[in-house]
């Protein structure tokens, strides 16, 4: 084993989601209609629409700046956690919108859970800690907390690397095993759907292909959106593709066509590399 | 946003590729003048020519196949750039089989005795069919160089001139068969009327090359293989 | 191997790089030089004090003949005081530290808060003292003029600034991405700054309030005008009591030598106690650091 993955695996396993709650195939689709995103007076999101559909990864490809982050930020309504930002529009899980009167924000972001770019472990709990931390924090109660949290591990393909030392402090893991713990910690409340924004952006590509493949076991029991600005991630990971460019969708197609034959002349300039 | 000059190496390194492709067409045109001049004036010497010359062609073909591995390796290429390469690929393919096929036309030569053409109908016939092939080859490289859709798909309907004439040569051989002199000779130049229906099928593989490149769907344009075959598209 | 080709460097720069490293460990030693000596007469003067007998178990007795007494009742004092003030600094200072950073931290309101902030920490402790003395001791409130628990407000107010900034700058360390992070689990504010926050800010936190606390230790002048001085040792935080620097004031002037070594002693006593916190402060804060 490489030195990029802390103590040497006892036993590599597959992530193995058979032991979840969640059943296969009962998917939940996201639709986001008419959104418009501010930071203050910049006008972010300039009416997006996009259907995500159940149980498949859409990636979200585009220049920086382009606003993928803040589709998905809106998603789980986090956008507007940062001071001046605001959000117009409609974006609905199963039909029902989470920006609707009454809808209690923290509802939404049990059911949309989000995995973030650099791994953040909280620094003061061990691993069992961080992973049962959304039970936790959520105040589920949860009769068999033990067994969630085992089960979560085991869904990411990490219970082999910690079963023994679950007491152990989550930070002490390497980048890719932190990376996963938080996508554990996501799972283990059950959302509907998780949204990933450049999960892979700071690990190294052997931690990079086991998030994947971890990626691809997890859409047969959520739906996933991930924003990437490596393309070839996004082509060996994602069912269907958006291209966004200032704020707007520029092409959404199967992720098949948008790299043999993308429609639109700014999508081919981008994937091709003729610029950004 | 405006365009700037990224991927320098990779375009350079794509557009060497094509380059080196249509000099492979170039080869093998020259092959087929060659070929044909022996057939018409039995000319065996030529024909040895020919023969050897086809190592050019070969290594012509290895050059493109390592590069373009070389370029997948690298640079990855998706897209446009991706159905390019992938053409490329088939296209000199089609040049090797070219190649082969004049060399077919160049070993029947000496095998067809060493007097001069016993059926005056018949040559003008392979010759005819000649000059069609050598126009649809350089008409195939016209239409991959400049992207040329409709000239791509012309190609397929001329093609059709050559299969006519391929049948016309048949009936012809069959009728001077009666004349065991004429008849032997007469034997070979069904042969080499087959090995220039199989150039012509090529061009138009590389004509349905290009379309692809440019539309990025495959169909398969109507061949003397499958007549009457409507085009269709392959499902992705 | 050939010469290398790099320039030597020339004797003008040795010569100046000399004088300025002169310059910079004179400069050290002349501001040392205070802090040694302040050590040595404390320890010079001090540790007699600290050696006899019933120094630390005895009350200071007021008597003109025989044993004066020791400190006992000081010490006391000052801990009663001290731990009172930050009973009161400490929570407020961190909640208003709070507030500037999970729920006001852009907001106008906010801004104004730390400003005034900022001029406490400038406001001299003899005013704070002064303060109390107007509002709480002339007005007799309570039942009594002098009193320990209005000493530790004097104090609390001194310590409150210190704490706020101090836990400002540590909860500002702890990162946005751990905020995020809980907020993104679907964890409700409060909940977010109760079990990440805070926890992970938890060692900088005791140590800015450690800090603080050593602080109000030492200082003088709002006591004397709170609690002013007395001998025995009480646990009525409704009346005068003694405290160290209260002691120290007393004593330092008293025609009795032997007194005037007790003053000494409980210097070098306060000294002690603060050199005690500003250690445990920092090894807790070398121990454990915000990811």
């Amino acid at each position: 084993m490489t030195a990029t993955e802390g103590p040497p695996e006892q036993t590599e396993e597959a992530p193995d989601l058979s032991l979840l709650g969640v059943k296969e195939g009962t998917g939940h689709s996201v639709k986001v209609q008419a959104l418009q995103a501010y930071y203050g007076q910049q006008h972010a999101l300039r009416g997006i629409d996009i259907d995500f559909p159940a149980n498949e990864v859409t990636a979200i490809i585009g220049p920086s700046g382009s606003g993928k982050s803040t589709v998905v930020r809106c998603i789980n309504r986090m956008h507007e956690e940062i001071p001046g930002a605001r959000a117009e529009g409609s974006v609905t899980l199963d039909g029902v919108d989470v920006y609707g009167d009454g809808v209690d924000v923290t509802a939404v972001r049990r059911a949309i859970g989000m995995v973030f770019q650099k791994p953040n472990p909280f620094p003061t709990m061990s691993i069992f800690d961080n992973v049962a931390a959304g039970l936790r924090l959520t105040g589920t109660k949860s009769d068999n907390l033990r067994e969630r949290v085992h089960r979560s591990l085991r869904a990411v393909g990490l219970w082999g690397e910690v079963k023994g030392r679950l007491g152990e402090p989550g930070t002490g893991l390497s980048g890719g095993q932190q990376q996963r713990l938080c996508i554990a910690r996501t799972i283990a409340i059950e959302p509907e759907v998780i949204l990933m924004d450049e999960p892979c952006s700071a690990l190294d590509p052997i931690a990079t292909l086991k998030v994947e493949e971890l990626i691809d076991e997890l859409k047969e029991r959520y739906t996933i959106v991930i924003v990437t600005h490596n393309m070839q991630q996004a082509a060996r990971v994602a069912n269907s593709t958006v291209f966004m460019l200032d704020g707007e969708v520029i092409e959404h197609a199967t992720t098949n066509d948008v790299f043999t034959r993308p429609k639109d002349e700014r999508t081919e300039r981008y994937v091709t590399g003729k610029f950004g | 946003m405006p365009l700037q000059e990224t991927r320098h190496q990779f375009r350079e390194d794509l557009r060497g590729l094509e380059a080196q492709v249509l000099g492979g067409i170039d080869l093998v045109t020259q092959q087929l003048d060659r070929a044909m001049e022996s057939v018409s004036y039995q000319d065996v010497e030529l024909a040895t020519m020919v023969v050897a010359d086809d190592d050019r062609i070969d290594g012509r073909y290895l050059e493109v196949h390592q590069g373009i591995l070389s370029l997948l390796a690298r640079q990855a290429p998706v897209a446009g750039d991706l159905r390019i390469v992938a053409a490329l690929l088939h296209v000199i393919r089609c040049i090797e089989r070219m190649g082969d096929q004049c060399v077919n036309i160049a070993k029947l030569v000496p095998l067809s005795g060493y007097e001069s053409p016993k059926d005056k109908d018949l040559l003008d016939s392979i010759e005819r069919m000649g000059q069609l092939a050598r126009s649809q080859l350089s008409e195939s490289r016209e239409a991959l160089s400049t992207r040329n859709v409709e000239l791509a798909q012309d190609l397929a309907r001329q093609d059709a001139d050559i299969n006519r004439l391929n049948r016309e040569i048949f009936r012809r051989a069959v009728d001077i068969g009666d004349d065991p002199d004429v008849r032997e000779w007469g034997m070979y130049m069904i042969l080499v009327a087959r090995c220039l229906e199989r150039i012509g099928d090529n061009t138009v593989d590389i004509a349905e090359q290009v379309v692809f490149v440019v539309t990025g769907l495959f169909r398969e344009l109507a061949d003397a293989s499958t007549p009457g075959i409507q085009p269709r598209t392959i499902p992705e | 191997m050939s010469a290398p080709a790099l320039p030597a460097i020339s004797a003008r720069r040795r010569r100046t790089d000399k004088v300025m490293r002169a310059l910079l460990l004179g400069g050290t030693g002349i501001a040392l030089v205070p802090l040694i000596l302040i050590i040595y007469y404390l320890l010079h003067k001090g540790l007699s004090a600290w050696t006899s007998s019933g120094f630390f178990t005895t009350d200071p007795n007021g008597n003109f003949f025989g044993s004066p007494g020791g400190i006992r009742s000081a010490i006391f004092g000052t801990l009663e005081i001290v731990a009172l003030a930050s009973l009161i600094a400490i929570p407020i200072g961190i909640g208003v530290a709070l507030y500037l950073t999970e729920y006001g931290r852009d907001s106008a309101f906010a801004n104004v808060v730390r400003y005034l902030i900022d001029v406490m920490t400038g406001v001299p402790s003899i005013v704070f003292g002064l303060f109390i003395y107007i509002v709480l001791v002339v007005a007799k409130v309570g039942g009594s003029s002098f009193a320990g628990w209005k000493g530790s407000l004097a104090l609390a107010l001194l310590m409150l600034p210190i704490v706020v900034r101090a836990a400002e700058v540590v909860l500002l360390l702890v990162p946005d991405s751990l905020r995020e992070a809980a907020l993104a689990l679907g964890a409700p504010r409060w909940r977010v700054v109760s079990r990440v926050v805070l926890p992970t800010a938890a060692p900088g936190l005791v140590t800015g309030s450690l800090l603080a606390v050593a602080r109000g230790m030492g200082e003088t002048a709002p006591l004397l005008f709170t609690v002013s001085v007395a001998f025995g040792l009480s646990w009525n935080l409704n009346g005068v009591m003694n405290s160290l620097p209260a002691q120290i004031y007393g004593d330092i002037t008293n025609p009795r030598s032997v007194v005037v070594t007790r003053a000494w002693g409980a210097a070098l006593t306060l000294v002690a106690l603060i050199l005690i916190l500003n250690v445990v402060a920092r090894l807790i804060a070398r121990r454990s650091r915000v990811s």
